[in-house]
């Protein structure tokens, strides 16, 4: 069935993690009759088992639900159709939520009624309104007890303005107001405009890999007309192919001729790799003739943020190591990976990922799917390096980046370093705005504004160092906060910074992949603080393990893990040795999991120690 | 100075397997108050179910002799028999002497067997060791863990520090042969002093076997939630090092001979004949709630649920709760963690092929000796023995 362009609404549904966007898209599907109550199951829309498992969405999805709105101006006039396009929530992934706001025309708010709005929701927010988006404000988790609609309702308006009285209150949980929020959308959300005999332009807000169709395109037609069999050409990349298949979601997929202005559904041509066919990327027709003059606005090519040496504990594991990284690359254009060799842990890669939840994905599929036993380094930034003239030679070039801190160049022939910064933006209840200047300031943060959305609750703006954000900064703000503050942060510009490498000595040894790049001030704290973790960290061995830290050849920090003096079992008679044996055969599998750095055995976790430990050097504590 | 029992089974040949002998544990699952470390398989809450427990041990012994895995083949000679808990020594008197009179009646039974009941200080009665000796028991093993009374506390034991001496008093009057003491070290609160002084008090007894065990915090346990909840301080290792070596010290000068990790005996004869069967990976019999057996590889056990195990019994439902049979690798592997535990250790043919390098490697460490043909644990790979076992595997 085919719909004309005013009976079709595109939207989205911004939302904070935990807010209930994925129950509320449960519940559109359930009360649009597309799916059957019985085979209905939690978050439907999500793909992933990491998705479902963690509770969010990282890949975008789409749905296309026929309905018939009961209320508002079009109330009994028949069917429409409406385009929900599922988007990540997180920070890492804001980039693709810009994408996805740009295949909309509007957004559904949605803020749990409890909570109150976050900083992720309005940085989402404003992504939309910069897109233009129609937004319908919606308080969701109504039947909480601790839930105050007024409140957040004020507080809703006091960032896109309005009515609080118009701002609609549902349970996604129990489907009160669902309907409600459909007829709305219908209502309020303007219908797609574009030119059915226009050159085709199609906006691709996400791709997906599938081991047996290879790359799925979603995409979003603006202008012009595709069909089954067409030759496209993807105008950022140059790739050209024959489309194998169009298919819409409702929600199990459904072969379609033919999509036009407005429509949302996804394509098969034969494409390999995701890195074929980028978010943000457009679709025209490859016939010369037939094609688009300009491509969509907005396209970037993903851009790393943190980066991390991923190595195999067992090093004959690399080449499966490369092959993994490879097939992983097939479905997830974002991260980068280049080979590197480190002394301590032989050769693995460098990655880059868009942020540090990206990271954790990756490392989770790796283990998940490869099943590759695997050291992951603590996380780190990309520097700029300033190289000092008179200590380098002419072809040697004046400034270099460093991602990996074990590349920084020797202490004479630095003439400067620079750091990477963001912008940052924290919401957060009055009561905790001490508790959160604290952190950003021992944090090198800078100032930039601050403003009381509603009495009790404050946006605050720093700029930040984004080496001091990407390992414990988060933790320790909702540890600060009790979970209220919330956090979302854009990349902006280098600045210089007084930096030095701290590294560490394991029984004397130096191990490169412990060395870390912090500020000068911290550094003392930090040696100390990476030390102690790794004597907790570090199983006792044979004999005395001294462990350093040292900024060049100064020891800054020193602790010993002592030889172990026992191991054995007090007891073992008959009902003991049956269940001796496997725990020393699970031992075993354990100390093959131990990376050995020299003569010292050193468990995995032990490299993402300064994870732990803030860059200032403040110990974390729990878990 | 060694007797000629000395020379007899014990010395020569040392064998692992079959020919180490042929025992039978009986459990017995309750307690009066259950300790906070305990991970066996007991109860304070189900004495109600003593009298049919009693009946539904003395079938299982009838059962398993008519149809158990060697009822068809015969049973071999029986060499020792253990009872032990719980607290054995909760049941009447009668009724426990009946059931090691039973086993001795039901199985042939070497002259020379040795037959041990487990005891605690506080369950001593008028009656009760003679009618074990009339039953035929020759041994008892006597739960002291510890004379001093905080940690005794600590460890929720409920006898006084000066039980044990009128216990074993009384078990030598009544013509118990040989009598084992059962210490705990590394009790926090306990000090050097604390542990000195056990090991003296528990010489004075004249003892002739003590068994000294490193507390061990189990997570299954009350003391390992208290423990990882941090109510409880946890044993120190560092600590339980330096008692164990007070206790080699303080017992190897007065003569004892310290033959596993935490045993030691006056002298080679009057060690434990049941449990070296165990370390020597022999064959046995498990009987009753949790029980063991193992006979050539093969290994089963009975459920640890009290219910479930006289419900069985009564409703003549199969008392296997559970078994496995160990592939000859694991059974290589079984025999060289048990046999190092014994400072004989063992002849090369028992235990899994191992490299030169790796025996080399152990030994580079410090950790295995190669000594009259036998591996062995040095003095400190012995306390150090999962990390040799794990070196060797």
């Amino acid at each position: 069935m085919t719909y004309p362009l005013e009976r079709i609404r595109n939207f989205c549904i911004v939302a904070h993690v935990d807010h209930g966007k994925s129950t509320l898209a449960d519940r559109m599907l359930q009360l649009t009759g597309l799916v059957d109550p019985r085979k209905m199951r939690d978050q439907y829309l999500d793909r992933m088992d990491i998705e479902r498992e963690r509770g969010i969405t990282i890949k975008a999805q789409t749905v296309r639900m026929p309905y018939e709105p009961d209320t508002g101006p079009w109330a009994g006039e028949g069917e429409f159709l409406l385009n929900l396009i599922d988007t990540p929530g997180h920070v890492d992934f804001s980039y693709e939520v810009s994408r996805a706001l740009n295949a909309c025309e509007g957004a559904l708010l949605l803020v749990d009624a409890a909570q109150g709005i976050e900083a992720q929701t309005i940085a989402n927010l404003y992504l939309a309104l910069d897109a233009g988006l129609e937004i319908v404000p919606v308080l969701n988790k109504i039947d909480l007890p601790a839930a105050r609609p007024d409140q957040v309702a004020r507080e809703v308006c006091s960032v896109i303005g309005g009515d609080p009285d118009d701002v609609l209150r549902i349970s996604a949980k129990t489907g009160e107001g669902v309907q409600a929020v459909l007829d709305r959308l219908v209502g309020l959300v303007p219908h797609p405009v574009g030119d059915d005999e226009a050159p085709l332009q199609a906006l691709i807000f996400d791709s997906v890999y599938d081991p047996y169709l290879g790359v799925l395109v979603y995409f979003r037609v603006k202008h012009g007309r595709l069909r089954k069999g067409d030759k496209i050409r993807l105008m950022a990349t140059g790739f050209e192919s024959e489309v194998d298949e169009l298919m819409v979601v409702s929600p199990e997929p459904v072969a379609v001729d033919a999509l036009g202005p407005g429509e949302v559904g996804y394509l098969s041509a034969s494409i390999k790799e995701v890195s074929q066919a980028k978010v943000g990327d457009t679709v025209t027709l490859a016939d010369k003739k037939r094609r688009a003059e300009h491509a969509l606005p907005g396209y970037r090519e993903p851009l790393a943020m943190v980066y991390s040496g991923l190595y195999p504990i067992d090093s004959d594991d690399f080449p499966l190591l490369r092959d993994a990284l490879d097939k992983l690359r097939l479905n997830d254009a974002s991260f980068t990976y280049e080979p590197e060799t480190s002394a301590a842990l032989g050769f693995g890669f460098r990655c880059g990922f868009l942020g540090l939840l990206h990271l954790e994905i990756v490392q989770e599929r790796l283990d998940r799917e490869f099943n590759i036993p695997l050291v992951t380094t603590a996380p780190s930034v990309r520097y700029r390096i300033k190289l000092e003239p008179e200590a380098i030679s002419v072809e040697e070039p004046q400034e270099i980046e460093v991602s990996n801190p074990q590349d920084l160049p020797l202490p004479n022939k630095i003439a400067s370093i620079w750091e990477p910064t963001v912008k940052a933006m924290i919401l957060t209840p009055n009561e905790y705005v001490g508790a959160v200047m604290q952190l950003c300031e021992g944090r090198r943060g800078a100032l930039l504004a601050m403003d009381y959305l509603t009495e009790q609750r404050v946006e605050l703006r720093y700029k930040l160092p984004l080496g001091e954000i990407i390992t414990d900064f988060f933790d320790q703000l909702k540890s600060r906060t009790r979970g209220y503050a919330s956090l979302d942060y854009e990349r902006d510009d280098y600045q210089e910074s007084d930096l030095v490498k701290v590294d560490v000595l394991l029984n004397a040894e130096p191990v490169d992949a412990f060395s870390a790049i912090v500020h000068r001030d911290s550094a003392y704290e930090y040696g100390k603080a990476i030390v102690a973790k790794l004597k907790e960290l570090i199983p006792r061995q044979m004999f005395d393990v001294p462990v350093q830290a040292a900024i060049g050849s100064r020891v800054i920090a020193r602790e010993t893990i002592k030889a172990k003096r026992k191991d054995v079992l007090a007891k073992c008679y008959g009902g003991d040795v049956s269940r001796k044996r496997k725990l020393l055969e699970k031992q075993k599998e354990g100390k093959k999991k131990m990376k050995s750095v020299g003569s010292v055995d050193v468990p995995p976790e032990a490299f993402v120690a300064a994870l732990k430990v803030g860059s200032g050097g403040r110990e974390i504590s729990g878990s | 100075m060694l007797t000629a029992a000395d020379q007899g089974w014990l010395s020569d040949p040392v064998e692992s397997g079959s020919a180490a002998g042929f025992g039978v544990y009986l459990h017995v699952p309750f307690c009066a108050h259950r300790c906070g470390y305990c991970d066996f398989a007991t109860s304070d809450r189900h004495a109600g179910l003593i009298p049919r427990y009693v009946t539904a041990l003395r079938t299982d012994i009838q059962r398993t002799v008519a149809g158990g895995p060697a009822a068809a083949t015969g049973w071999p000679q029986v060499t020792s028999i253990f009872v032990g808990g719980g607290t054995p020594t909760l049941l009447d008197a009668g009724d426990l002497a009946g059931i090691v009179a039973l086993v001795g009646s039901s199985l042939p039974l070497a002259d020379d067997a040795e037959i041990t009941v487990e005891c605690n200080p506080e369950s001593l009665r008028p009656g009760l060791f003679e009618a074990l000796v009339d039953a035929g028991v020759n041994r008892i093993s006597l739960g002291v863990q510890s004379f001093a009374g905080h940690v005794l506390s600590f460890l929720e034991r409920q006898h006084t520090p000066d039980k044990p001496a009128e216990t074993v008093a009384a078990a030598r009057q009544a013509g118990i042969a040989q009598v084992s003491l059962d210490l705990i070290f590394g009790t926090p609160g306990e000090t050097a002093t604390d542990w000195h002084e056990a090991l003296v008090r528990a010489l004075e007894l004249q003892p002739d076997h003590l068994s000294a065990y490193a507390l061990t915090v189990h997570d299954n346990t009350r003391l390992g939630r208290q423990v990882a909840a941090g109510e409880r301080p946890a044993p120190d290792d560092d600590v339980q090092r330096d008692r164990w070596d007070t206790a080699r010290e303080v017992l190897g000068a007065a003569g004892f001979d310290h033959y596993e990790v935490s045993n030691w005996a006056r002298t080679p004869s009057r060690r434990s004949r049941h449990n070296v069967l165990y370390w020597r990976h022999g064959d046995y019999l498990g009987l009753g709630v949790g029980a063991h057996g193992h006979l050539r590889g093969r290994r089963w056990w009975r459920t640890r649920s009290i219910e479930g195990y006289v419900d069985a019994v009564e409703a003549g439902r199969s008392l296997i709760a559970g078994s496995e049979q160990v592939t000859i690798d694991e059974q290589a592997e079984e025999r060289l963690l048990l046999g190092l535990r014994l400072r004989e250790g063992l002849h090369p043919r028992d235990v899994p092929p191992l490299t030169d390098e790796v025996v080399q490697d152990a030994a580079d460490a410090g950790l295995l000796q190669l000594s009259c043909g036998r591996f062995q644990t040095t003095e400190q790979g012995w306390f150090l023995l999962d990390e040799t076992v794990n070196r060797l595997t």
